[in-house]
């Protein structure tokens, strides 16, 4: 694998990751459902799975840029598990409204899952990291990428913050803290 | 409060890994995910609401 190659495959890497946040966002704008604080927790870890990918577009291909996604990955697979497990008893209603019969920690995980496998997977090549000296210039795309994932992490910060205001946020969160109205 | 000071960490460790240096970028990536880490083991404490 060439290290144009490996760029291009981070740039995809950091479309899907943007996909998952913005399905995320689609679901809370959409179907008005706030995200819980493990929920929030699994969409910091998706955010943090995408540095490794951008430290590959902007200094080239390193095994150490895709550990940093590897153990984002590892931690949002954990706290994905935490949340599964916390409502797998049967009968259990489980939180927030479920897609394709999964609900969305469900989804968190097998996302996580679906990383390990990919960064691992990348790892395996090792022509990427075979430096000829010429640093090349990230592409369009991949600077698209990159903006595209940071304008949405951005959001986030808009939004949790909206969200939960200044205090802790609510354990199951049914309206925006600082949208509130005073009674 | 602190789910929203995450967030704002995770784009500062993004914009320091588009524009700045490798090795600031690196440690900013690390002291996140012991602070996610840490605010997930704070949680993990609470008293669980089950619905059984």
């Amino acid at each position: 694998m060439t290290r144009s190659l490996a760029s291009i495959l981070n740039a995809l890497g950091l479309c899907a990751i943007a996909l998952v946040l913005a399905v995320a966002f689609a679901a809370q704008l959409l179907l008005d459902e706030l995200p819980c604080p493990l929920c929030l927790l699994q969409r910091i870890q998706f955010a943090m799975l995408a540095v490794g990918p951008i430290l590959n577009v902007r200094f080239g291909p390193r095994p150490s840029h895709y550990a940093v996604s590897l153990f984002a990955a590892i931690a949002g697979a954990a706290f994905a598990a935490r949340q599964v497990l916390l409502h797998i008893i049967p009968g259990d209603p489980g939180y927030g409204s479920a897609l394709l019969g999964y609900h969305y920690y469900s989804w968190a995980f097998i996302g996580f899952a679906v990383a390990i496998l990919a960064f691992a997977a990348m790892l395996l090549f090792d022509g990427q990291f075979r430096d000829d000296g010429k640093q090349q210039p990230a592409g369009a795309f991949a600077r698209a990428a990159v903006w595209l994932m940071i304008a949405l992490t951005a959001l986030n910060v808009v939004s949790t913050l909206l969200e939960c205001g200044f205090g802790a946020c609510a354990d199951n969160p049914l309206a925006y803290e600082l949208l509130k109205r005073a009674p | 409060m602190e789910f929203t000071a995450l967030f704002l960490a995770v784009t500062v460790v993004m914009v320091v890994a588009w524009w700045g240096t490798r090795t600031l970028a690196l440690a900013l990536f690390a002291a996140t995910l012991l602070a996610s880490i840490a605010t997930y083991l704070h949680h993990a404490s609470d008293v669980l609401k089950l619905s059984f």
